[in-house]
C-alpha cells in the first residue's frame, strides 16, 4: 500500500525528520512516496544506515517523488516498481 | 536511479571539520573591529596603507576564507559524491597554516617585520597548497559535475590564482624584485579574489542554499549554467588586456563582468520574493542585504573611479555583500549540520527510538541574531559613511564591527554547545 507524504513546502530539516519518521511506521508491503521540492540527498544516507531502499523520480526542476521501502521487504518492493511503471506510462 | 549518488556516511566528514574554521572566523572579524577602533581613519586612509592591507586580510583571509574553507571541505561529499581525501589531517593542517598566515601577516603589516611577512608567506603558500590539493582532487573526481561544481572549480582556481598574486606582491614587499606594476598586479589579486574565487563561489553556493533554506523556487536553469564559465571568461580576458594594455577598452569585460553580478542579485531577490513561507528569518534578511549591495557594487566602482576621495567605496561595497551572504549562510548550515550528524548518530546508537533530536531552530534562534545582524548592518553603514567623507566614522565602525563579531561567535558557540549537550544525551540513553 502507498502511504503519501508531501514535504514540499517544509523548511529544513523537517522534510527528512518527516520522512525518517513516516519511513519508520512503515508496516510490510507499505512503502512510501515522499513528494519533495529538491532531491533530498541528506536523506539518502540516513534512509541506508536504517535499512531502507530508495528510488528517485524527478518530475520537474522544483518538482521529485522519492519512493522508500524496507530493504528486506519484497512485497513493498514489487508495489513500487509497479507504481514506477504505471506512473512511466502516463 | 537506484540508490544514486549515495554518499556513505563514512564519506561525510566528522562535525569537527567545518566546525573548528567556522568558530575561529569570527575572531578575525573581531581582529578587523579592533583595528578599526584603535587605527580609526588611518585604518581607511588609502589602498597602500598597512594598516587598510592588515584589515582587509582579516575580513577576506581571515573571516571570509575561513569559513568558504570549512563550508567546501564540508559540502563537497554531500554535493559531488566525492569526499576530500585525508580530510581530519588536511583540514586540521590547512586550518592551522591558514590562521597562522594570517595572524602573521597582519603582524608583519603592521610593524614593517620582514620576518612575520615571510613567515606569513610560508605559511600561507603551504595551507592555500594543501587545500587546493586535496580540494581540486575531490572537485575532479566527482562522478557528475552540477553547476554548482562547476562554480567550485571554477572558484578554486581563482582562490589560487589570487593566492600566486598575493605571493609575487608580497614577495616584492619583503624583497623587492621584477619589472612589473605593483597596482596593476594588485588590482588583478583583488579582481580574482573577488569576481572569482569569492563571487563565482557564493553564486555557486547560492544555487543550493537560497531554494533550500529560503523556499524559493530555483534559479533559472540557463542562469545555473552559464553565469561561471561566463565569469571567469571575462576575468581571464581582461586580465591580459589590464596588465599589458591599459586603454579604456579594457575595462569592458569587467563591466560586463559587473553586470553579471547585477543580474544574479536582481533573480536572488525575486525568487526571494517568491519565497513559499513568508516567516521572518535572519538569514534572510542577511542575503537581502548582501543583495543590494551587490546590486550597489558597479555603481560604486564607478563613483570610486570618478572621486578620489572615494576610492575604497567600491571595496567596502563588495566586502559588505560578502561579509552579509557568509554570515547569514552560517546560520543555516551550523544548525542543519548539528541537526543531521545528531540524527545520524542517533540511527546509530539507538535506532528509530531514543530521545528526539532538537528541531534546526533550537540549536540557534532568538534575540541575539537579530542585534548581530543589526550591529553587522550599522558597522557596515558607518564604514560606508567612513570612505565618503566622514572619516572619524572609523571608530563607530570599528565598535559596531567588534560588538558584531562577538555575537556571531557567541550565537554559532551556542549551537556548537547545545549540539555536544544532545550528543552527550543520546550516547546516556543507550539502553544496558
Amino acid at each position: 500500500m502507498e502511504i503519501l507524504l508531501d514535504v514540499s513546502d517544509l523548511e529544513p530539516c523537517e522534510p527528512l525528520e518527516r520522512s525518517l519518521e513516516a519511513a519508520g511506521r512503515l508496516a510490510e508491503g507499505d512503502y512510501l512516496r515522499v513528494l519533495h521540492r529538491r532531491e533530498p540527498r541528506m536523506l539518502f544516507p540516513l534512509l541506508e544506515q536504517q535499512g531502507f531502499a530508495w528510488e528517485v523520480r524527478p518530475k520537474g526542476p522544483a518538482d521529485y517523488a522519492i519512493y522508500i521501502w524496507r530493504r528486506d521487504d519484497r512485497l513493498a518492493r514489487e508495489f513500487v516498481h509497479q507504481a514506477l511503471d504505471a506512473d512511466q506510462a502516463c | 536511479m537506484l540508490n544514486r549518488a549515495a554518499l556513505s556516511l563514512e564519506q561525510a566528514p566528522p562535525i569537527s571539520v567545518p566546525l573548528r574554521f567556522f568558530l575561529t572566523a569570527p575572531l578575525f572579524l573581531l581582529g578587523a573591529g579592533l583595528l578599526l577602533l584603535a587605527y580609526g581613519p588611518e585604518a581607511l586612509a588609502s589602498r597602500w596603507s598597512p594598516v587598510t592591507l592588515a584589515l582587509t586580510h582579516l575580513l577576506t583571509l581571515g573571516f571570509l576564507g575561513m569559513i568558504m574553507w570549512g563550508a567546501m571541505m564540508q559540502m563537497l561529499p554531500v554535493l559531488a559524491g566525492s569526499p576530500v581525501p585525508a580530510v581530519l589531517g588536511a583540514s586540521g593542517v590547512s586550518h592551522l597554516l591558514l590562521g597562522g598566515g594570517v595572524v602573521a601577516l597582519v603582524v608583519g603589516f603592521l610593524l614593517g617585520s620582514p620576518l612575520a611577512l615571510s613567515l606569513a608567506l610560508g605559511a600561507l603558500a603551504a595551507g592555500v597548497g594543501l587545500f587546493f590539493l586535496v580540494v581540486a582532487l575531490a572537485l575532479w573526481r566527482a562522478p557528475a559535475a552540477n553547476a554548482t561544481i562547476t562554480a567550485m572549480r571554477y572558484a578554486l582556481l581563482g582562490l589560487l590564482l589570487t593566492a600566486l598574486l598575493g605571493g609575487l606582491l608580497l614577495g616584492r614587499l619583503i624583497h623587492p624584485f621584477g619589472a612589473l606594476d605593483s597596482l596593476r598586479l594588485t588590482n588583478l589579486h583583488l579582481a580574482w579574489g573577488l569576481l572569482v574565487w569569492v563571487g563565482i563561489l557564493v553564486l555557486g553556493v547560492a544555487y543550493q542554499v537560497v531554494p533550500m533554506f529560503q523556499l524559493t523556487p530555483e534559479y533559472p536553469p540557463w542562469m545555473k549554467r552559464l553565469l561561471s564559465h561566463l565569469l571567469f571568461i571575462l576575468v581571464l580576458l581582461w586580465s591580459p588586456l589590464y596588465l599589458f594594455g591599459g586603454n579604456r577598452l579594457a575595462a569592458l569585460p569587467i563591466v560586463l563582468a559587473g553586470l553579471v553580478y547585477t543580474l544574479f542579485a536582481l533573480t536572488t531577490l525575486r525568487l526571494q520574493g517568491r519565497r513559499k513561507r513568508r516567516l521572518p528569518d535572519i538569514t534572510l534578511d542577511f542575503w537581502r542585504l548582501g543583495m543590494g549591495l551587490l546590486l550597489l557594487a558597479l555603481p560604486a566602482w564607478g563613483l570610486g573611479l570618478l572621486y578620489e576621495g572615494w576610492l575604497l567605496l567600491p571595496g567596502v561595497v563588495v566586502l559588505g555583500f560578502a561579509l552579509s551572504v557568509v554570515n547569514g549562510m552560517l546560520y543555516k548550515i551550523v544548525p542543519f549540520l548539528s541537526w543531521f550528524h545528531l540524527q545520524h548518530r542517533k540511527l546509530s546508537l539507538l535506532g528509530g527510538g531514543g530521545p528526539r533530536v532538537p528541531n534546526m531552530k533550537d540549536f540557534i534562534g532568538g534575540w541575539t541574531l537579530d542585534w548581530q545582524f543589526y550591529l553587522h548592518l550599522a558597522a557596515l553603514a558607518m564604514l560606508l559613511l567612513a570612505v565618503t567623507g566622514w572619516r572619524d566614522g572609523a571608530y563607530p565602525a570599528g565598535f559596531f564591527l567588534s560588538l558584531s563579531a562577538l555575537m556571531l561567535w557567541y550565537n554559532l558557540f551556542k549551537a556548537v554547545r547545545r549540539f555536544y549537550q544532545v550528543r552527550s544525551e543520546l550516547e546516556q540513553a543507550i539502553p544496558g
